[in-house]
C-alpha cells in the first residue's frame, strides 16, 4: 500500500514548490488565493455557470423618452457642442473648448487658437472634468458641518457686514488661494476700500513666491520671467522641472516640442540640459543629465555664471564629471547666442535663481527666448509671507472675521504655523470652497462655490491673456459663483455672477449685449498681447548664500504631485489611477530614495521607513528611484488628506516635515527602516531596458525613407486594398512621458477606474499607457517614455484567438473588439504580445452613482463585467468624421480625424491618419529612418509604429 | 445476492433519458422561439403613450411631413422626439381645449418634459445614425414601417441584428431617391421601368461598398 503513494507524495511537492514559486515571482496574483479550497470553488464555478445564461435575459419593455419641453438654440440631438471656456489650476487659466452632449459636459479639449494650449492640455485639465461631477462636492452651504440653506447664511453675512461696516472692516481677514482673475482681483479691491482696515491674504501652496523674491534680487522689483522654448535651441536647467507637470506644462511642453520638430526636421538647434537631484521629466528628456545634490546644483549655477563671465561671482571648484558637465553647457550656450535659457528650479533659494536671471542676461535671452512681465497674480500686501502674517495676527487676537476662499490652511499650512490653534481664535470663520475640506470642518460656515464648468467668470492663462469662464452647464447644487460669494460677505445679495463678469470688462469690451463681448466668449479669450518688460538685472553686487555646513543626514527635498498636485485634486479618481511618470505608482506617494542608498540601508520598494529631520517625523513607504542622487530623499505633497472623499487616507501627508520656512528643503535628515512592508500599487513591474530594443536611438539625420524590406511570409489572408486605412506613429523622441493622453483617453474612452486593490492586481484598465523604461546603471542610467496604445496589428493574434469572432478586422485596418460578442475568455488577452488588452473582472461601471454616469461619453458604449476591452483608434471618431465627410460628399481629409491622445498631446508626438494615402502626415513619419514596429520580430506588423529617439550629438560630451 | 434495480428500472433509465432529450431540446427550441417571438422583439404591438399621439392622423391624413416634428433626423444621428413646443405650434390653434391634449399644455406651462415610451429603441451598444441613412436615401418606411397607417406607434420590425444586416449586405433594392425619404407608399416605384436600376446606380454614385457595410465597427463601438 505505501508504496503508490511515494510519487504521489513527491509529486504534490513538486507541485506545491512550483506553486511557491509562482508565488514569490507573482505576489499579487497569489494574495488571497491559498484560503479557498477546491469543493468551495467548483461551487461558485457551478454557480456562476447556472446564472452566466441569465445575464442574456435583460428586457426593457418600455424605454421611456423625455423630450425638451423647448429645443435650446442650435441643439441636434445626439451631437456634440463646443464652447470655448477655461478650468484653473494654481490659479492660472488653462484655456478649453468644452465639448458637451445634451448639455452635459463631457470632454474637455485645450482651445485651438490659444497660444499658451494650441488645442493641448495637461492631465490635470483632462481630469478637472470629473472635478465637476464629482460625488463628493458639497452640495449646499453648512453651518457647523450641518446642511442649511443660503438664507440663514446670507442673514448672518448681512449682519456681520453692517457690524464691518460700522468699524471700517477692523478684524476682517479673507484668505484666498492664488489669484488672477481681474473679477476676482478688482472685488477684493473695492471690499478693501468699503473696509480700509480689513486686510487680505493669499496662501497657494505650490507657489511662485520664491520665482518673484528672486526677480525682485536681480530686477529690484517682482517680475515674471518666462522661457520660450520655441526659440531656446540650448535650455540648461538646474532643477527646474520646465516639461513637468503644473500650470506651464502645456505651453512649455508645446513650445519645446516646436523647436524639437524643427530640429527634427534639421532646422536649428534643441539642447537640453540638466542638473537635478531626482529625475524630472526634464531630465528624462534631456540631451545630457547630470545627477546633483541640491547643494550641488547651487553650486553648478555659480559655476556657469562664471564661466559665462556674470559679474562678482568666483568659480567655485566642481568635481570631475560636473566640470565636464558644465563645459558641455557652457559650449552649448555659447553655440546659440540668445537663443538660449537657463532656468534655476522654483523652490531654490532666491539668491541662485536671482543669479539664473542675471545668466539669462548676460547670454541676452531676456526678451528673446524669455520674455520677462509683470506678475500675472494680484499680489496681497504682504507678498511672500502673506499666511505666516495673517497667522500671526489671529494667533494675537487680531482678528475677528475670516473669509477662507479656494484655500485650506490646515492641510496645507507648515504645521509650526499652528493655522488650526490659530482658527480656533477667530469669531466668525467663513469657508468657500469645492468641498467641505479639514479647513471647512474648522469654520462655522462652509458655502459651496460653483466648479469653473458651471460659472461665471474669468482668469489670466500663463501668457497674460484673460480667459472668460462661462457654464458649460447650469449649477447642479445649490452652490454660488466665487464672485457672488464675495458680495455676500459684504451683504450684497442681489449680485450676479455675470454682471460681475460684465462690469469687469466694460471699458474694454462695452456692455454684455455688445458684439465686442460676444465675440470674446465666443472666443474664450481676449487677444492682449504680452505687456512684456524691457529689464536688464541690476548691476549690483551678488549675494550669495551662505554654503550650508555639509550635513553628515540626508537632503529632504518636498515637490508637488505629479498626480494630485497639491492634494486639491487628491479626490480625483482618474488622477490617482493615473500612474506616476518614472514610478507608475498609483493610488499612493513614497518615499523616494536612490538605489546607492537603498543599497546602504538594506531597503526595498515597499519598505516603510521613518523620515525624521528637526525633531519632525513622518513615516510611508520608500521607493528606490533609479537616478536619484543618493544624499536626497524626495516626498510628494497632496496626500494623507484628512477629508477629501476619495482622497481620504490615500498615501501619507508631507506636512509635518515642513516648515515656514524650509517648505521645501530639509536638511540632516535620517532614515529608519520600520521593519514592515506597504503594498505599492504599480503598472509596471519592469523597467530595466537591458538589451530589449523597446525603445531605440537613431542618430540625428536619420530621415531618408528606407527602403522597405519584402514582408515575411504570413499564413494571415491578405488585407483588402480599400481607402483609407488607418495607422498611427508615435515619435518617443518627441515623448516627454506627461501622461495626459493616458487621462485623455480614459475620459474620451469611459475607461473606468479599478481602485488600489484592482491595480495590484494587474487589472488597471487604461486603453493607452506610458511605459517607462531606463537603460543603464540604476545609478545614472537614460530614461525613456513610450505610450502603449493598441498596434492594430495587420495580423494580429488576438483575433485568431477568439472563439465567438469577437475580435474582428475592419476593411479600414481596425483591430476592432465587439463588446457584445465578447463572453470573456480571454484568449485574446493572453495571444497579445503587447498587452494592451483589458478585461472587466468585475462590473466597474454598474455601481457608478448618476452624477459620475452624466460624466460619460455617450458616443462609446459602457463596458461591464466579463467583457475585453481596448483602444480602437477613438472608432467614434473615425465614424463621425466619415459621416460628415460622406454627407459633404468629399473624401476624409488628412487631420480631420484625430484620437483623444493625438488630440491633446503637448508635443505633437502622436499622428493619426490614413496610411494609404501618400501626402498623409502618418505617411510622411512612417516613411521616416526612426521608424519601427514595436517587437518587429514577431510579425505582427502593427499599424501604430515609433519613430526613435534621436541620439544626443557628442553623446560623450 | 440481492437485486439493486428491479426489472422496470431499464424502462425508467429509457423513459428518464428520452424525457430529459425533449426538455433540452424543447426548452432549447422555447427559448429561440420566445426570444424571436413578437413578445420579446414588441414587432407589432401597439404601445400606450401619455396622449394617443396619432402618425395615422397627422402623417397619413393630414399629410405632415415627418420632418416637421423630427427636425434632427437630417443632420444628426437621433431622429429626435419633437419638443412639447413643436406640439404647441399647431395646438395652441387647433383643439386647443382638448381633454387628450392636457397633458401637453401641462408640460409647456410646466416646463416638464412630455414622457413618451420609446418605440424603435435600439440597444445601448448599437450606434445607429439617421443622417447618413437619410443622406443615402434609405426611406424611413424601411425601418419603421408605415407610419401613417398606425393610429398608435408600434414596431413594424424587429429590428434585429439581421434586419439590419438585410439590407446592409444587399443596399441596392432597399435605396430611394434622398429627396423622397418620407414617402411611405412605394409600392409604384419598381413597375416604372425607368426605377428598376435605381439601387444600382445609387450605390455606384454613393460608393457604396457592401463589403465595408458589414464591419462590425460601423455599429459597435
Amino acid at each position: 500500500m505505501s508504496a503508490p503513494h511515494k510519487p504521489q507524495i513527491a509529486k504534490a511537492d513538486a507541485g506545491a514548490r512550483h506553486l511557491r514559486r509562482a508565488a514569490a515571482e507573482f505576489p499579487a496574483a497569489f494574495a488571497g488565493l491559498s484560503q479557498v479550497d477546491r469543493r468551495d470553488l467548483l461551487k461558485v464555478m457551478g454557480a456562476s455557470l447556472a446564472l452566466a445564461g441569465l445575464t442574456g435575459c435583460q428586457h426593457d419593455p418600455a424605454p421611456e423618452a423625455r423630450p425638451y419641453v423647448r429645443t435650446p438654440d442650435g441643439i441636434v440631438l445626439g451631437k456634440s457642442r463646443s464652447y470655448a471656456t477655461a478650468v484653473t489650476f494654481g490659479g492660472y487659466a488653462q484655456p478649453v473648448l468644452g465639448t458637451t452632449h445634451e448639455g452635459r459636459p463631457t470632454k474637455l479639449e485645450g482651445l485651438p487658437e490659444h497660444p499658451a494650449s494650441r488645442g493641448a492640455t495637461d492631465a490635470f485639465t483632462q481630469a478637472a472634468l470629473l472635478g465637476l461631477y464629482d460625488p463628493s462636492r458639497s452640495k449646499g452651504p453648512a453651518r457647523f458641518g450641518q446642511p442649511t440653506d443660503w438664507g440663514s447664511f446670507e442673514s448672518a453675512m448681512t449682519a456681520n457686514a453692517a457690524r464691518l461696516d460700522g468699524q471700517k472692516g477692523e478684524g476682517f481677514r479673507l484668505l484666498t488661494g492664488a489669484v488672477t482673475s481681474p473679477t476676482v482681483g478688482r472685488l477684493i479691491e473695492e471690499m478693501l476700500r468699503r473696509w480700509p482696515r480689513a486686510r487680505w491674504h493669499v496662501f497657494e501652496p505650490v507657489n511662485h513666491d520664491l520665482r518673484l523674491e528672486a526677480a525682485r534680487l536681480a530686477f529690484g522689483r517682482e517680475l515674471s520671467v518666462r522661457p520660450r522654448l520655441d526659440l531656446a535651441e540650448t535650455v540648461v536647467s538646474f532643477d527646474d522641472d520646465l516639461l513637468g507637470p503644473g500650470p506651464f506644462q502645456t505651453s512649455y511642453a508645446r513650445d519645446w516640442g516646436v523647436r524639437r520638430a524643427a530640429y527634427q526636421a534639421g532646422q536649428g538647434g534643441s539642447e537640453l540640459l540638466t542638473a537635478e537631484p531626482a529625475p524630472s521629466l526634464t531630465g528624462a528628456a534631456s540631451q545630457a543629465r547630470l545627477i546633483a545634490s541640491d547643494a550641488e546644483v547651487d553650486r553648478l549655477v555659480v559655476a556657469l555664471a562664471a564661466a559665462l563671465g556674470v559679474k562678482g561671482v568666483a568659480a567655485p571648484a566642481l568635481p570631475d564629471r560636473q566640470a565636464k558637465w558644465l563645459a558641455r553647457a557652457v559650449a552649448a550656450l555659447r553655440r546659440v547666442g540668445s537663443a538660449a535659457y537657463v532656468g534655476v528650479g522654483p523652490f531654490h533659494d532666491p539668491a541662485i535663481q536671482a543669479l539664473g536671471l542675471r545668466i539669462n542676461d548676460r547670454l541676452g535671452a531676456l526678451g528673446h527666448a524669455a520674455v520677462v512681465t509683470e506678475p500675472l497674480f494680484k499680489a496681497p500686501p504682504d507678498g511672500a509671507g502673506s499666511l505666516a502674517a495673517l497667522l500671526a495676527d489671529t494667533h494675537a487676537g487680531r482678528v475677528d472675521t475670516l473669509a477662507i476662499l479656494d484655500a485650506n490652511p490646515i492641510y496645507a499650512a507648515p504645521r509650526d504655523l499652528d493655522a488650526a490653534g490659530a482658527l480656533r481664535r477667530v469669531r466668525l470663520r467663513v469657508h468657500m470652497g469645492l468641498h467641505e475640506d479639514e479647513t471647512a470642518a474648522f469654520c462655522h460656515w462652509h458655502a459651496p462655490v460653483e466648479h469653473d464648468l458651471e460659472t461665471w467668470g474669468d482668469a489670466l492663462a500663463i501668457d497674460g491673456r484673460p480667459s472668460l469662464i462661462q457654464p458649460l452647464v447650469r449649477p447642479f447644487y445649490a452652490v454660488r459663483a466665487r464672485s457672488v460669494l464675495l458680495m455676500n460677505l459684504q451683504g450684497d445679495l442681489t449680485a450676479d455672477a455675470r454682471t460681475l463678469l460684465g462690469e469687469t470688462w466694460r471699458d474694454k469690451l462695452g456692455d454684455l449685449q455688445s458684439a465686442a463681448w460676444r465675440t470674446a466668449q465666443e472666443r474664450g479669450f481676449i487677444d492682449e498681447p504680452d505687456p512684456a518688460v524691457a529689464v536688464s538685472a541690476a548691476s549690483g553686487a551678488v549675494t550669495l548664500p551662505a554654503a550650508s555646513a555639509s550635513s553628515a543626514g540626508l537632503t529632504v527635498l518636498v515637490r508637488p504631485d505629479p498626480a494630485v498636485w497639491d492634494g486639491a485634486l487628491a479626490n480625483n479618481p482618474w488622477l490617482q489611477e493615473l500612474p506616476r511618470p518614472f514610478t507608475s505608482l498609483t493610488w499612493d506617494n513614497a518615499v523616494a530614495i536612490a538605489p546607492a542608498l537603498a543599497k546602504r540601508l538594506g531597503l526595498k520598494t515597499g519598505d516603510v521607513v521613518r523620515l525624521e529631520a528637526g525633531g519632525r517625523v513622518v513615516e510611508g513607504p520608500v521607493w528606490v528611484m533609479a537616478g536619484q542622487d543618493p544624499s536626497t530623499v524626495v516626498l510628494t505633497l497632496g496626500y494623507g488628506r484628512g477629508a477629501a472623499g476619495l482622497g481620504h487616507g490615500v498615501g501619507f501627508d508631507a506636512g509635518p516635515l515642513r516648515t515656514a520656512a524650509q517648505p521645501w528643503r530639509l536638511e540632516g535628515a535620517t532614515l529608519t527602516a520600520l521593519g514592515r512592508n506597504a503594498a505599492l500599487a504599480t503598472t509596471q513591474d519592469f523597467t530595466q531596458l537591458g538589451d530589449f530594443d523597446f525603445v531605440r536611438t537613431a542618430p540625428r539625420g536619420d530621415v531618408a525613407p528606407k527602403p522597405a524590406p519584402p514582408p515575411p511570409a504570413s499564413f494571415y489572408p491578405p488585407k483588402p486594398e480599400s481607402r483609407p486605412q488607418w495607422g498611427m506613429t508615435v515619435d518617443v523622441d518627441l515623448c516627454i512621458g506627461c501622461n495626459a493622453c493616458v487621462t485623455a483617453c480614459q475620459a474620451e474612452n469611459n475607461v473606468p477606474v479599478v481602485g488600489k486593490a484592482q491595480v495590484a492586481k494587474g487589472r488597471h484598465m487604461h486603453w493607452l499607457r506610458v511605459d517607462h523604461y531606463e537603460a543603464g546603471a540604476p545609478e545614472d542610467p537614460v530614461f525613456f517614455n513610450q505610450p502603449v496604445p493598441c498596434m492594430h496589428c495587420e495580423q494580429a493574434p488576438c483575433e485568431m484567438g477568439c472563439p465567438v469572432n469577437a475580435a474582428v478586422h475592419s476593411d479600414d485596418g481596425l483591430n476592432l473588439q465587439v463588446y457584445n460578442r465578447c463572453i470573456g475568455t480571454r484568449t485574446c488577452s493572453s495571444y497579445c504580445p503587447y498587452k494592451v488588452r483589458r478585461f472587466n473582472w468585475f462590473d466597474f461601471t454598474g455601481g457608478d452613482p448618476p452624477e459620475l454616469r452624466a460624466a460619460r461619453n455617450p458616443e462609446v458604449t459602457v463596458r461591464s463585467r466579463g467583457v475585453m476591452e481596448k483602444c480602437n483608434y477613438c472608432l467614434q471618431r473615425i465614424v463621425a468624421g466619415k459621416i460628415e465627410a460622406q454627407v459633404a460628399g468629399r473624401e476624409i481629409g488628412d487631420g480631420e480625424v484625430r484620437t483623444a491622445c493625438q488630440q491633446v498631446c503637448p508635443t505633437n508626438a502622436i499622428t493619426f491618419g490614413d496610411i494609404s494615402d501618400p501626402k498623409s502626415q502618418v505617411t510622411a513619419r512612417k516613411a521616416q529612418g526612426r521608424n519601427y514596429a514595436l517587437l518587429e520580430e514577431v510579425n505582427t506588423r502593427p499599424r501604430t509604429t515609433y519613430l526613435a529617439r534621436i541620439a544626443p550629438e557628442d553623446a560623450d560630451g | 445476492m440481492a437485486q439493486i434495480f428491479r426489472p422496470s428500472a431499464d424502462t425508467w433509465f429509457r423513459v428518464t433519458v428520452v424525457l430529459v432529450l425533449v426538455a433540452v431540446f424543447g426548452g432549447g427550441v422555447f427559448a429561440t422561439g420566445l426570444a424571436r417571438s413578437s413578445y420579446a422583439t414588441r414587432q407589432g404591438w401597439p404601445l400606450d403613450q401619455t396622449v394617443p399621439f396619432s402618425h395615422k392622423h397627422h402623417a397619413g391624413d393630414l399629410g405632415i411631413d415627418c420632418r416637421y416634428c423630427h427636425v434632427d433626423v437630417e443632420r444628426g444621428p437621433k431622429a429626435a422626439i419633437p419638443p412639447t413646443y413643436t406640439c404647441m405650434t399647431c395646438h395652441s390653434q387647433v383643439w386647443t381645449g382638448a381633454p387628450m391634449l392636457a397633458p401637453v399644455r401641462d408640460s409647456l406651462a410646466n416646463d416638464r418634459p412630455l414622457i413618451w415610451t420609446r418605440v424603435a429603441k435600439l440597444p445601448g451598444y448599437v450606434y445607429f445614425d439617421h443622417q447618413i441613412h437619410i443622406d443615402r436615401g434609405v426611406p424611413c418606411v424601411e425601418c419603421h414601417g408605415r407610419m401613417d397607417e398606425m393610429p398608435l406607434a408600434y414596431r413594424a420590425h424587429a429590428l434585429e441584428m439581421r434586419f439590419c444586416l438585410g439590407c446592409h449586405r444587399d443596399p441596392a433594392p432597399h435605396l430611394k431617391p434622398p429627396d423622397q425619404v418620407t414617402r411611405m407608399d412605394w409600392s409604384g416605384w419598381d413597375k416604372v421601368p425607368a426605377h428598376r436600376g435605381y439601387g444600382q446606380m445609387a450605390m455606384a454614385k454613393f460608393h457604396i461598398d457592401p463589403a465595408k457595410l458589414t464591419d462590425c465597427g460601423l455599429c459597435h463601438r
